[in-house]
């Protein structure tokens, strides 16, 4: 042991502190640089022969992974909730505000209010624009929100295209990191810098969707999708998204790529291998989940519950119901109607009891497309819809309708266009039999009337190979031209003998309609899944929509709140451990400068020690 | 929030500073509650009653619409009212002037003062009428946009074609009378002792009808029934013996026609002298009875004509015309029409019911009907009555003017008075009143109704300007204080501590 001996642990000491204070300026300097984990040197003692030294081998970053992975787990979470509590906020605004005059329900009011007035003076001329400009700005809001729902979802759309790009970005710039890291395995201040970024694009790839993320030997990271495919490696994949520009109802996702209206996201691996992650919904989490949520389910929710709105509101005033007649034949009985006025998608409608006395309801649909035939069947097995194709004349109506339901029930076609029931078995009963088809005569001498067209078509709901005729319907259902051009015929429905000036029969049927009338909307509009249909009036409906969209849009934000103090909190968590405490670093450099202190003072010591044994040599 | 990078040591202090931004934010949030009074910008913040609002906006909506109608109806309804007891008092006038006991001086146009006050009155009656409410004709049943009547001066006088009040007038009374002068009746020479008298048709609506015979005459026996009846006298009567023979008149009412025998030569009105053959004495009553019926003709029938002529012009639809000319033989009525008949009610004649014409809604489930129409019983017994008082005039020569006008005129008066089991307008009067009853009640139902509604609905989405202002009040202090705390903690820097 000597004292050169002493001289260099001193130095090594000296050494150490230097790269101590650099580390502590990184810190302090970076205190406050998005993603920049604290680093503290690494130190290992040394020894030759009974020489003891520190040596610097490195940076270490001083990092929790397990909160690290829960916290990208919990962000992806936390810009779902963020983004699809911000984007039914904007479906809110499509509803307007309440009591306000754009508000939801408000032209609806205002036109049932104008039919009252026009009921209380139907003569009057200025009642009768009155009522129908107020029948216009109904349909005009529902083309107003019809509109804003599916701007909305062309803004999720682009939303979802730039984050795909975004993505991109992330996974090219992790892929890039790995690279280095393999190129460059040092634990030093660079390969830190290096992870530091590396962690900074994972956490923006997880606010884009769901990930998972397997650290391997090496520094690498591998990540995954939420159903286990793989985004990067050493190589990263590469999402594309074809944007469709601007959707309209009808546009739905499919995927089947021929009947697919919107885009889709897809994964191409470095290999070349090819997955739709929607298909194989691979993305179940982060702002895309929001966007295509909101896209695929939420926005067209909320378009077929105004659709049906319109659908239903207009069938009440133009559908009209006729009963049958009863009719016998030897020892079986039943019931006869016409049914040559029912338009496609018009419905006639049996109900029977079989022989265990439960009731049945059959609804026969007219259904002229054979591509949409047969109709799917509704959940409960007593209540049948058959679709029957009408253009093959009588005869074919009626063969179909023995085909399908000729074990209880025996149609037949007795003259013209009349179709007659009967029971098949003696143990049936045929309870009723009635038609209900749409009135396109402004002057059938009833008070129905087509009020409302979709575009010069009559609204009934027909169903074709491309979907139902409701699908969208509140983006083009206007007031029939004809009523335009003639307001009278919110009065007039007969010619022969003329309906005189001040009667109200037709204004107070539009009225009684639409105040009273007990509709039955789709439950898809409804509450969507499997739920059966709603049945109230056209206010119990709006009321209905309005509770289910106040709801969801409160569950939105709950969840937001809910994860914010979730992501809150990992972040704290994560900030205790990994961030950079001033406070922390300020005692770090008094110890540093003191250390450095000491080992200058060991210095001063062997030199004077050495001066010591110069002299005494001397 | 926004989701800063992982491992920031800026971690806690974004944090607070994101806590303080929210804090403004409610802060803003309170402060447009308080400046809109609204709870909510959207449905969503009006939470779980978000569809409450919307059943209470519709129920609100419809009340407001039940007041419009409440408000119209009730106009209306004033409208008719007022109209009706102009009728009322002008049908009073009318009644007044022919019942009360002037001399009978006709001026220039053959009218009396009742009757050229009739054609002011009537004039007042259709005016009445056509009355409006806005634009609407109240008095039309359902057809509100055509006025109820026509004019006075076509009703009287015909337009053009079509024949007015005082022509079918003319025509009916020369049907009435005959060519005989006897009101259809056939009295044809004694046969031996027998006299007959007889309707010239069975089927004819036209004139006097036989409705039978009592004879008081010593020895006379009567035969046959209405129409066609004899008196055979199997001796002679008694000197003050009595015959009298029945007779109904167009407008149904009956005038008896009584014959005495008398030994006194010649005879006095209403006698027949008894000769010793009695032959010779039923040819005296023959000739009595002609006389007899032929005054009545002059001067009851014209009356009960002109009576039966105004009822088949405003009572009945379509109107009643005599099948001519010639008029004087005619036996049958038929439809006038409206190219030779005035109309004189152009309102809608439909089967509804007369109130069911006009409806208004004033509640969710009370519908008020307040319809009137001009031709309803009462009202068309009115014009019907003060216009054949207008329609008839007298010729200053006639001897008889002066009976057929008493004979008018007491007709016209018991009818204006109103006919027991008929319609009154006083009857209409009190439908609508009853109306306008309900619709009072409606409307201080639907004002309680809407009062709780609008409380429930503000109770929704209202907000009280109190608890806004307390709760902005303790997010004020809140929000001083954590800002105070934000910056004294940020001066707790070892830092700050550092020697030099």
């Amino acid at each position: 042991m000597s004292l050169i001996d002493a001289l260099s642990t001193a130095m090594s000491g000296l050494r150490a502190a230097q790269a101590g204070l650099t580390v502590t300026a990184g810190n302090v300097a970076n205190a406050s640089t998005p993603g920049y984990v604290v680093e503290s040197p690494a130190l290992v003692e040394t020894a030759s022969g009974n020489a003891v030294g520190v040596d610097v081998t490195g940076v270490n970053r001083t990092l929790d992974q397990l909160v690290q992975s829960q916290m990208w787990t919990e962000t992806s979470g936390g810009s779902y909730a963020d983004a699809a509590a911000q984007l039914y906020g904007q479906l809110q605004q499509v509803y307007s505000t309440p009591g306000s005059a754009g508000a939801f329900d408000k032209a609806f009011n205002n036109f049932t209010a104008a039919m009252q007035a026009l009921a209380t003076s139907p003569a009057s001329a200025a009642a009768q624009t009155g009522a129908l400009s107020a029948a216009q700005q109904f349909a005009q809001s529902l083309n107003g929100m019809s509109s804003g729902i599916q701007g909305l979802r062309t803004q999720a759309e682009q939303g979802i295209a730039a984050d795909v790009q975004q993505a991109n970005a992330a996974m090219q710039r992790i892929a890039q990191i790995n690279q280095q890291l393999t190129a460059n395995p040092a634990q030093d201040a660079t390969a830190a810098q290096l992870e530091d970024q590396r962690d900074q694009a994972i956490t923006q790839l997880s606010q884009l969707m769901n990930i998972k993320v397997v650290q391997s030997g090496n520094n690498q990271v591998a990540i995954f999708t939420g159903s286990g495919a793989q985004l990067v490696g050493t190589q990263a994949g590469t999402l594309s998204f074809d944007t469709r520009g601007a959707l309209s109802p009808g546009l739905t996702w499919s995927a089947d790529p021929s009947k697919d209206g919107v885009g889709t996201i897809t994964l191409t691996s470095p290999g070349g291998d090819t997955t739709d992650l929607i298909a194989n919904k691979s993305i179940q989490s982060g702002q895309i989940a929001a966007y295509l949520q909101m896209r695929d389910q939420i926005l067209p929710q909320a378009q077929g519950q105004i659709d049906a709105l319109a659908s239903q509101m207009a069938q009440a005033l133009s559908n009209q119901t006729t009963a049958g007649t009863a009719v016998t034949a030897g020892a079986q009985a039943g019931f006869s109607v016409n049914v040559g006025n029912l338009l496609p998608g018009n419905s006639a409608q049996i109900t029977y009891t079989d022989a265990g006395n439960v009731q049945h309801t059959v609804t026969i649909v007219r259904v002229d497309d054979p591509g949409a035939l047969p109709l799917p069947s509704p959940s409960d097995p007593n209540q049948q819809v058959v679709g029957v194709n009408f253009t093959g004349g009588m005869g074919s109506v009626v063969s179909q309708l023995n085909a399908a339901l000729g074990t209880q029930l025996q149609f037949s076609n007795p003259s013209s266009n009349l179709l007659q029931v009967l029971n098949a078995v003696p143990a049936v009963t045929v309870g009723s039999l009635s038609a209900t088809a749409t009135t396109t005569s402004l002057t059938s001498g009833s008070p129905q009337l087509p009020l409302f067209l979709d575009g010069t078509t009559p609204i009934t709901g027909a169903i074709t190979g491309a979907g139902s005729q409701d699908t969208g319907l509140a983006a083009r259902i206007a007031v029939n031209p004809a009523i335009v051009a003639n307001p009278s015929s919110l009065i007039v429905y007969q010619v022969g003998p003329p309906t005189p000036a001040g009667d109200p029969t037709r204004p107070n049927f539009i009225f009684n309609q639409l105040n009273n009338a007990q509709l039955t909307f789709p439950a898809q509009g409804g509450s969507g899944g499997q739920s059966p249909p709603f049945t109230g009036t056209l206010t119990d409906y709006l009321s209905q929509v309005m509770s289910q969209q106040a709801q969801a849009a409160n569950a939105a934000t709950n969840l937001q709140q809910g994860q914010d103090i979730v992501v809150n909190a990992l972040q704290q968590r994560l900030s205790t451990t990994s961030g950079v405490s001033i406070d922390q670093e300020m005692s770090d450099l008094i110890t540093l400068q003191n250390t450095y202190g000491a080992n200058a003072r060991v210095m001063t010591t062997i030199q004077q020690l050495m001066t010591t044994l110069m002299q005494a040599v001397q | 929030m926004t989701i800063s990078g992982i491992g920031t040591g800026s971690a806690l202090a974004a944090q607070n500073a994101q806590a303080l931004v929210n804090l403004q934010n409610k802060l803003d949030q309170l402060t447009q509650q308080l400046s809109t009074g609204q709870k909510s910008q959207d449905y969503a913040g009006l939470g779980s009653q978000a569809g409450l609002t919307v059943g209470l906006d519709a129920q609100l909506s419809a009340l407001t619409g039940y007041g419009n109608a409440i408000s119209l109806a009730g106009t209306n309804i004033g409208v008719v009212q007022n109209a009706l007891s102009e009728i009322g008092s002008l049908n009073g006038a009318v009644v007044q002037a022919v019942t009360g006991s002037a001399p009978f001086t006709l001026d220039s146009n053959g009218q009396t003062t009742a009757q050229s006050g009739a054609v002011s009155q009537l004039d007042g009656i259709l005016s009445a009428f056509n009355s409006q409410s806005g634009e609407n004709h109240l008095f039309s049943g359902s057809a509100v946009n055509q006025p109820a009547v026509a004019s006075t001066d076509q009703i009287l006088n015909g337009n053009g074609a079509q024949a007015g009040l005082k022509q079918v007038i003319a025509e009916r009374a020369q049907a009435d009378l005959g060519t005989s002068g006897l009101g259809r009746l056939l009295i044809p020479a004694a046969a031996g002792s027998t006299v007959s008298i007889s309707d010239d048709s069975a089927t004819s609506p036209f004139g006097f009808k036989l409705a039978g015979i009592t004879s008081n005459l010593t020895g006379a026996g009567v035969s046959g029934s209405p129409p066609s009846m004899s008196v055979t006298l199997g001796s002679n009567p008694s000197n003050g013996d009595t015959i009298q023979f029945s007779l109904t008149l167009p407008d149904g009412s009956s005038q008896t026609v009584t014959l005495q025998a008398t030994t006194a030569s010649p005879p006095g009105a209403n006698q027949f002298t008894i000769n010793p053959n009695v032959n010779v004495t039923a040819g005296n009553l023959q000739a009595a009875l002609t006389t007899a019926v032929g005054n009545l003709a002059q001067t009851a029938l014209p009356a009960a004509s002109a009576i039966a002529a105004a009822n088949d012009f405003f009572n009945s639809n379509p109107p009643q015309r005599v099948a001519g000319p010639p008029f004087d033989t005619a036996t049958a009525l038929v439809n006038g029409t409206s190219a030779n008949t005035v109309m004189w009610y152009t309102g809608d004649a439909g089967s509804t019911p007369a109130r069911s014409t006009a409806l208004a809604q004033v509640g969710p489930a009370t519908t008020v009907a307040y319809g009137v129409r001009a031709n309803e019983p009462a009202l068309s017994n009115i014009v019907a009555n003060v216009a054949v008082l207008a329609a008839t005039s007298y010729s200053p020569s006639d001897p008889n003017a002066a009976a057929s006008y008493a004979a008018l005129t007491q007709r016209v008066s018991a009818n204006l008075n109103g006919q027991p089991g008929m319609q009154s307008l006083s009857d209409i009067q009190a439908e609508l009143a009853n109306a306008q009853s309900t619709i009072n009640n409606a409307k201080s139902v639907n004002q309680q109704t809407q009062n709780t509604l609008t409380d429930m609905l503000q109770q929704i989405e209202g907000v009280s300007s109190d608890q806004v202002g307390a709760a902005i009040l303790t997010l004020q202090t809140n929000l001083q204080a954590s800002m105070e705390v934000t910056g004294m903690l940020s001066q707790m820097s070892l830092v700050n501590f550092m020697p030099a």
